[in-house]
């Protein structure tokens, strides 16, 4: 037996080192522990994208995790650098930055000239020398040249993998180490955990070579043995002081990511504040301009509360960090908005973070958000107008510069149909049959019918391939995934006081001008370290539109959150589903809701908003909470504690916060396991793992006196809420825009209407939806016209003093901007005479003015389409020269001046009505339904309208253009349809047998045909569908774009 | 580029459908329409298209796309077209066009001509839409709308509404069909469409000026050439057979002497024929019919496309030679599969032997002669396959042979050289078990093992997966034996091969 020697493995990679590495960070980690490893290095290619994960599963064991990185120069040189001490650290952060900075995504270049310069001061260097077959003069220069670089801290690793020479090998390096007195370590290159993993490490090879596998030949490791290996095994293979020295080199790294510590820009506080005294005069001179009358007592002393807290838990840069990022937005007139915890603070109220006005509705607790115990991060997204949410990143790029200032990554994890698809390449299918297994495999439970699926795909269930083909897909989408790829988080911005890239190593990402850390919102919350969330959000543009258009139509000075509040008459709208275009409570299922709800105020909507989410549908949350709220009897809680949590949504946990809170409560958890509950509610369904809270959870319960059946229900409810719940902190900030949204609806429609269509793409809805409710509630729409639009849609003064909405050229499809504009510049120098006289003079090429001619917006020049598009035809695009003349009235214009009209057919109603429908996705015309209605009713199909009158439970028939195909993730199967015709809109439910035997219509229909039964409930209609026939063709050549959801 | 027509006709009034406008046609103002109604040229020719319906091309698997097999439908039915007229021409992808005005009177006029016609393509079950009418274009744009509008059921007959032999009637008739059967771009239809012209009719009624310069000369000649106002010429179609010549003979021959001197005439017709295609062969077919039994056949399968007679009669000698005749034979007949285009080889300065006369050159004549000699599955290539597995390390191929392979051949991967060193020249094609004393591998006496394992696991994905620690060993008589232990139990040990 050979005793067994200490070890430390300083050459290990994890799936963080893409598609090369083959196992999860945590399960190297828990694997080296398990044998005995003294310590282990995390040593992905440039990369530290995996640390956080390791250095989390690493704690409290007894393993000291090293960070370090393994870089390959053009040249070909390879060695590790691990990081000894915290400057190392930021050496060899700045180091991988800079190879990942001068190439593209993904992708890093690093030379011996930049080694030369970063020099990875405080990094123990370890050289991996070139394969067997280089000639020992090539190692020698390899090797030399090091030496010069990194004396007294350089290794020569002898990596022994039974490829057969080994022992050459060793006596080779062992030469070149005398030759030059380097000392030999041992390492083992290791790629995996386990050596059960060889498969999956051959398999992403293959994919990251993207060569079928069995052409992957000698790009694939010629064995497995690049995992954790036993100590006695190593013991066998190297000689000991090889080994010895692993635990050496170890004992010199002293670095660890605990030391990381976040400091805040500097420049939020002013000379000679503190960040204490300048967030609190801040916050005061706020609360004077909130409350001009005086801070009311009970506000002061929740201000000063709250600011005492901050102050505690050391959070003021942060407040000061976001507070300066609102009034940047605030000085440019961009509207801008916080949620998350900390948002609905008094202190976020008073520095115009948020509107959530505490005296408003419901009395918000701070500490229902942030506290003393909890120790996370409090967390505040700010949500921008969307079309001007760069200028808000670029601004924060120019005041903290690129070296500070980062955007955090978002690791892009394999999913079952990635995976699939990934395997199913190597495996030699085309991607037709990728598709049809990805089709397959997405609902796979193994079960029979599953099996009879796979056939009628074309795959033999128990055949090899599958066999082979599965356990990989199911490796690689295992919680919590294999990563694929570093992309850039929607706007998480992490800004430090001192060079970022010491902190982090900084990437380029796919999008130009963007950089992003290598850390994701996870590592970056494990290590403490904060970030701002910059979003984008198109309700906020909209609405500060409609301020634009209903101040400059009315001289009125409404702003966000300046709205009279409450008002009846806009909750009456609400409450009867007639929100087109109203912020979160559009979609179908909240119009369901709504009626059902029937909201009467601020906090019904801050309800209303999160209750029709996944979590509370399946957690069989919604019906207990409509009865208790219907019928209003008294509701009796198990404890004093449950109470404080539930009462105000009636005993139903509704929002993320509460289950957090009943497992506090209730259940006796810290809140670092409600935290971790929460991150596995998140994963469960992907993977279990929630097994293990059952217990703890329905055990504290139990043992707090709480009986078994409330404990049982309460941890059915949590399952079923799962990943899905809504914080009730951000549904308190969306709250606010639905009900400005809302009140905007209902008394400035006109103005909302040409805002949200100047905000598009935005919203559930198209175009063609919004205007036609506009004109249900009266406003009078005037069509796009050469003569009178501009860009955006604008308010024209009606007889009566009130708007009307004239449609802007923005709504013509493929009409240039640039094009656009000069029509309208030259139009205000004089009005056009013809549409000659306009080409001319606006100097419009050919596809602008057949843009303009298909739109129909020369009608008040020409006359008819067809007309306009003859003349258009004829138009020669001037060249510059010519334009210049062409107000002379000379040259080729004057010929076809002269050119006689043709005769030619006046366009029928159907054909401008598809034109319509073609260029600007509108028509102020019939519907086209009301053209083929004859037709349909021959058919002995109803119209919306006739299905209005018919009873719960008759079965009918109806057809309508496809709006909306909805396959919401929580509702199994089910796909919920919007059908419109001329009268209006019909909901249809498919259940998932029915979806499945009319595949094709249910896909493909832009007119569908529905049999079905009608079924109505709290005011709710829908139609239940049995049967779905295409009726596209009747449409003719109808453009008719469905906007389709997942 | 403006267009005066001589003969310039106003718009009639009763012009159907009735155009309306907004603002009405100026007094004075004249507008000259690309043609009027009864615009009328002499009519020199009468044109018949068979217009090959998709149907037929995808029952034999072709979707709708034009495809070498509908081009090749179409030659076998111009071939035999040629039969009912000298002037056929293809209209790729899917039609023929035959003018018929010559041969009216051979075959009973339209009727009779197209029931010949309609019966030639029923011989190659091809389902066709024929049309009659004075220009070419004018024909298929029928034939297409028959076809389109279901006119022409059962598939074949030219029905009545699509013969038009009266130039006068022309225009009137082909008003109303849609002008997508005139298969313009589809970026021209929709702007047609968009000023309301959707049929050749309405198309035809535009000033020929303006629809000149907004839609382009090239369709207003399209339409010139529609309606007869402009001459339409079209290539004419030459059968490309390949070859097949049959020698009767005058007495029966028994000596594979004597059939090499029949087969000569033959093989220089051929040598011609290839030649004047600049084509080669890459098949050959010598069929010897007998009096009782069926022929026999000897098929020359080549590696590289051939057209010298010398080296293909060589060739078939060597063949011929080997083939045991069951009777004596009373004909021959030499049939090619299809051309090759060829490109000539230039000579090479050196004569094979010579320095740098290298036989690369002569390699296919090698291998043509060897498989000739040996039969074609006993000659073949190897290549080298990037694998770990041993076994799977090569593989056979044929041996064709091109300047390119021999180079991919030559170059391997100079940053990732196999490790060739530790493998032996012989290798085993399956593993050979040996027997095993005390753990050891013994063959012909123990074996003594040589150095340390080299662990070769890999191969799970096709089946042939292997896990296994190779050794070099030594034997009794000292020759060295490469060797392996299975990973896994029963941990046996194999033989795998032997160094030189």
């Amino acid at each position: 037996m050979t005793p067994e020697v200490p070890y430390a493995e300083l050459h290990c990679l994890t799936n963080f080192t893409f598609l090369r590495g083959a196992s999860h960070p945590h399960e190297l980690v828990g694997q080296a522990v398990e044998l005995g490893y003294e310590a282990l290095a995390i040593t992905d290619e440039c990369s530290v994208a995996g640390v956080v994960r390791a250095h989390v599963a690493a704690k409290g064991q007894q393993l000291k995790l090293i960070i370090g990185s393994e870089l390959r120069l053009a040249c070909g040189l390879k060695l590790v650098a691990l990081a000894a001490d915290r400057r190392g650290y930021g050496r060899l952060c700045r180091l991988i930055t800079r190879g990942r900075r001068a190439a593209e995504k993904g992708e890093y270049a690093l030379t011996r000239a930049d080694l030369e310069e970063n020099g990875l001061e405080h990094c123990l260097i370890l050289w991996l020398p070139p394969g067997s077959s280089s000639e020992e003069a090539h190692l020698l220069e390899e090797a030399r040249w090091l030496e010069e670089r990194f004396p007294e801290r350089l290794w020569v690793a002898v990596e022994l993998l039974r490829e057969g020479m080994d022992r050459q090998r060793l006596e080779t390096l062992q030469r070149v180490g005398r030759e030059l007195a380097l000392p030999l370590v041992a390492g083992g290159d290791v790629h995996m955990h386990v050596r059960g993993r060889r498969r999956l490490q051959d398999a992403v090879t293959a994919i990251r070579h993207n060569v079928p596998i069995r052409e992957a030949g000698r790009k694939l490791h010629p064995n497995g043995e690049r995992y954790l290996r036993e100590r006695a095994r190593l013991a066998k293979l190297y000689p000991r002081e090889l080994l010895e020295e692993t635990v050496a080199i170890a004992r010199r790294c002293i670095f660890s990511l605990e030391e990381l510590r976040y400091e805040y820009p500097h420049e939020l506080v002013p000379p000679g504040e503190t960040p204490a005294s300048h967030l609190r005069k801040l916050t005061e001179a706020g609360a004077r301009w909130r409350w001009p009358q005086g801070v009311p007592e009970g506000e002061r002393k929740a201000i000063e509360h709250e600011l005492t807290l901050i102050e505690d838990l050391r959070y003021e840069p942060y407040f000061l960090t976001v507070h300066d990022i609102v009034a940047f937005a605030r000085s440019k007139g961009i509207l801008c908005q916080g949620r998350g915890s900390a948002a609905n603070s008094r202190v976020c109220f008073c520095l115009g973070v948020t509107s959530v006005d505490p005296l408003r509705g419901a009395s918000l607790l701070f500490e229902r958000f942030i506290s003393r115990e909890r120790n996370e991060p409090p967390d505040i997204d700010i949500d921008f107008e969307h079309e001007r949410r760069e200028e808000v990143i670029q601004y924060v790029y120019d005041k903290y510069g690129r070296h500070r200032a980062a955007i955090a990554a978002t690791v892009i994890m394999y999913r079952p149909r990635s995976a699939l698809r990934d395997l199913g390449r190597i495996f030699g299918l085309d991607p037709d049959e990728c598709g049809r297994l990805t089709k397959v495999m997405q609902w796979w439970d193994g079960g029979e019918v599953m099996r009879e699926r796979l056939r009628e795909a074309g795959f033999e269930p128990d055949g090899s391939l599958l066999a082979r083909l599965l356990p990989l897909a199911q490796e690689l989408v295992a919680f919590p995934g294999f990563p694929r790829h570093l992309s850039q988080h929607v706007g998480g911005f992490v800004i430090s006081e001192g060079a970022l890239e010491e902190l982090v190593p900084i990437e380029n990402a796919a999008m130009e001008g963007r950089t992003v850390v290598q850390w994701d919102k996870d590592d970056l919350n494990d290590l403490g370290l904060l970030k701002v969330d910059l979003l984008a959000l198109g309700m906020l543009t909209a609405l500060r539109k409609s301020f634009d258009l209903v101040n400059g139509f009315r001289g009125t000075r409404h702003a966000l959150g300046g709205l009279p509040a409450e008002a009846a008459e806009v909750y009456e709208m609400i409450s009867r589903a007639d929100t087109i275009g109203v912020f979160q409570i559009e979609s179908r299922a909240q119009m369901a809701m709504l009626p059902r709800l029937q909201p009467r105020c601020y906090y019904d909507l801050v309800i209303e908003i999160a209750i029709v989410r996944p979590g509370p549908i399946q957690g069989d949350m919604v019906h207990p909470y409509l009865k208790r709220r219907k019928s209003g009897e008294p509701i009796s809680y198990p404890s004093e504690g449950v109470e404080a949590v539930l009462k105000r949504t009636l005993g139903v946990p509704i929002f993320q916060e509460q289950v957090m809170q009943l497992a506090i409560t209730a259940a006796g958890f810290t809140p670092g396991e409600a935290d971790a509950l929460r991150r596995a509610m998140g994963a469960w369904k992907r993977s279990g793992g929630i097994e293990h809270f059952r217990e703890k959870l329905i055990g504290g319960m139990k043992s707090r006196g709480y009986a078994d059946e409330f404990a049982e229900r309460l941890y059915q409810q949590m399952l079923g809420f799962g990943e899905f719940g809504f914080p009730e902190s951000h549904s308190a900030s969306f709250a606010l825009l639905a009900y400005d949204s809302a009140w905007l609806k209902y008394h400035e429609q006109a103005a909302f209407t040409a805002a949200l269509l100047n905000s598009q793409p935005m919203g559930f809805y198209a175009p063609a939806q919004l205007v036609r409710d506009a004109r249900t509630h009266g406003v009078e729409v005037r069509p796009i016209d050469v003569c009178v639009s501009v860009w955006d849609c604008t308010l024209e003064r009606q007889e009566d003093g009130e708007p009307a909405l004239r449609l802007g050229l923005r709504l013509v499809k493929s009409l240039s901007r640039s094009g656009a504009d000069r029509l309208v510049e030259a139009r205000l120098q004089q009005q056009f005479a013809s549409v000659k006289d306009l080409a001319a003079r606006a100097a419009l090429d050919r596809g602008d003015l057949e843009a303009l001619a298909a739109a129909g917006a020369f009608t008040s020049l020409s006359g008819n389409r067809h007309l306009a598009f003859w003349e258009v035809a004829g138009t020669e695009r001037p060249l510059p020269l010519e334009t210049a003349l062409a107000d002379a009235g000379t040259n080729a214009l004057h010929e076809a001046a002269h050119e006689p009209a043709p005769l030619l057919r006046t366009p029928t109603e159907g054909e401008r009505i598809v034109a319509d429908y073609a260029s600007v996705g509108l028509t102020l015309g019939r519907h086209p339904l009301a053209l083929l209605r004859e037709s349909l009713q021959s058919k002995r199909l109803l119209s919306s309208r006739e299905l209005e009158r018919l009873p719960h439970g008759r079965a009918v028939r109806t057809a309508g253009i496809v709006l909306m195909r909805q396959r919401p993730g929580s509702a199994s199967g089910v796909t919920f349809l919007t059908l419109e015709d001329e009268t209006g809109q019909v909901n249809i439910i498919v259940w998932e047998r029915i979806g499945e035997e009319y595949r094709l219509p249910l896909v493909e229909s832009r007119l569908l045909e529905v049999h079905g039964e009608l079924q109505r409930q709290d005011g709710v209609m829908h139609v239940v569908a049995r049967r779905l026939i295409d009726r596209s063709p009747l449409l003719g050549q109808l453009i008719t774009r469905s906007r389709d959801f997942h | 580029m403006r267009h005066r027509r001589a003969l310039e006709l106003p718009l009639r009034e009763d012009a159907a459908p009735a155009p309306r406008q907004a603002p009405g046609p100026r007094p004075g103002d004249v507008l000259h329409p690309i043609v009027g109604r009864g615009a009328a040229t002499a009519p020199a020719e009468l044109w018949l298209a068979a217009h090959l319906s998709p149907e037929a091309r995808r029952a034999q698997g072709d979707l709708a796309a034009p495809s070498p097999s509908s081009q090749q439908d179409l030659e076998r039915l111009g071939a035999r077209a040629q039969r009912l007229t000298p002037r056929v021409s293809l209209d790729l992808p899917d039609s023929l066009l035959l003018e018929v005005k010559g041969s009216l009177h051979l075959f009973g006029g339209v009727e009779g001509l197209s029931r010949e016609m309609a019966r030639e393509c029923s011989r190659l079950r091809l389902s066709c839409t024929l049309a009659v009418a004075p220009t070419p274009l004018a024909a298929l744009a029928l034939a297409r709308a028959g076809l389109k509008l279901g006119i022409a059921h059962p598939p074949g007959a030219a029905s009545g509404s699509l013969v038009v032999t009266d130039p006068a009637q022309l225009v009137g008739r082909l008003s109303p069909l849609p002008l997508a059967m005139l298969r313009w771009p589809q970026d021209t239809l929709g702007r047609l469409a968009r000023i309301g012209v959707r049929t050749i009719g309405e198309a035809l009624r535009l000033p020929r000026a303006g629809f000149a310069r907004r839609f382009g000369t090239a369709q207003l000649q399209t339409l010139d050439r529609l309606v007869g106002r402009a001459s339409d010429l079209r290539d004419r179609f030459e059968a490309c057979a390949r070859f097949h010549r049959r020698r009767e003979l005058l007495y029966e021959l028994e000596s594979h002497a004597a059939l090499q001197a029949v087969l000569a005439p033959l093989l220089e017709e051929l040598g011609e024929f290839l030649r004047a295609r600049q084509c080669g062969v890459l098949t050959l077919e010598c069929r010897l019919r007998h009096r009782a039994v069926p022929p026999s056949r000897c098929v020359l399968r080549l590696a590289a496309p051939l057209a010298d007679p010398a080296q293909i009669a060589a060739l078939l000698a060597e063949r011929l030679s080997a083939l045991i005749l069951p009777e004596p034979v009373r004909a021959c007949e030499l049939r090619s599969g299809p051309l090759v285009p060829r490109v000539p080889g230039s000579g090479g300065l050196w004569q094979p032997g010579e320095q740098g006369g290298g036989a690369a050159a002569q390699a296919p004549e090698l291998i043509e002669r060897l498989r000739a000699r040996l039969g074609a599955e006993a000659v073949h290539g190897l290549a080298v396959v990037e694998d770990h597995r041993p076994e799977a390390a090569w593989s056979v191929r044929e041996p064709v042979i091109t300047t390119a392979n021999v180079q991919n051949d030559l170059q391997s991967d100079p940053k990732n050289p196999p490790s060739r060193d530790r493998r032996p020249l012989w290798l085993l094609s399956q593993p050979r078990q040996l027997n095993e004393r005390d753990g050891l591998p013994r063959r012909r006496g123990a074996l003594r093992l040589l150095g340390e394992a080299e662990r070769v696991e890999t191969g799970w994905w096709d089946g042939g997966e292997i896990a296994r620690d190779y050794y070099i060993a030594v034997d009794a008589r000292g020759a060295r034996l490469w060797v392996f232990r299975e990973r896994g139990p029963p941990h046996r040990w194999f033989l795998q091969g032997v160094f030189g």
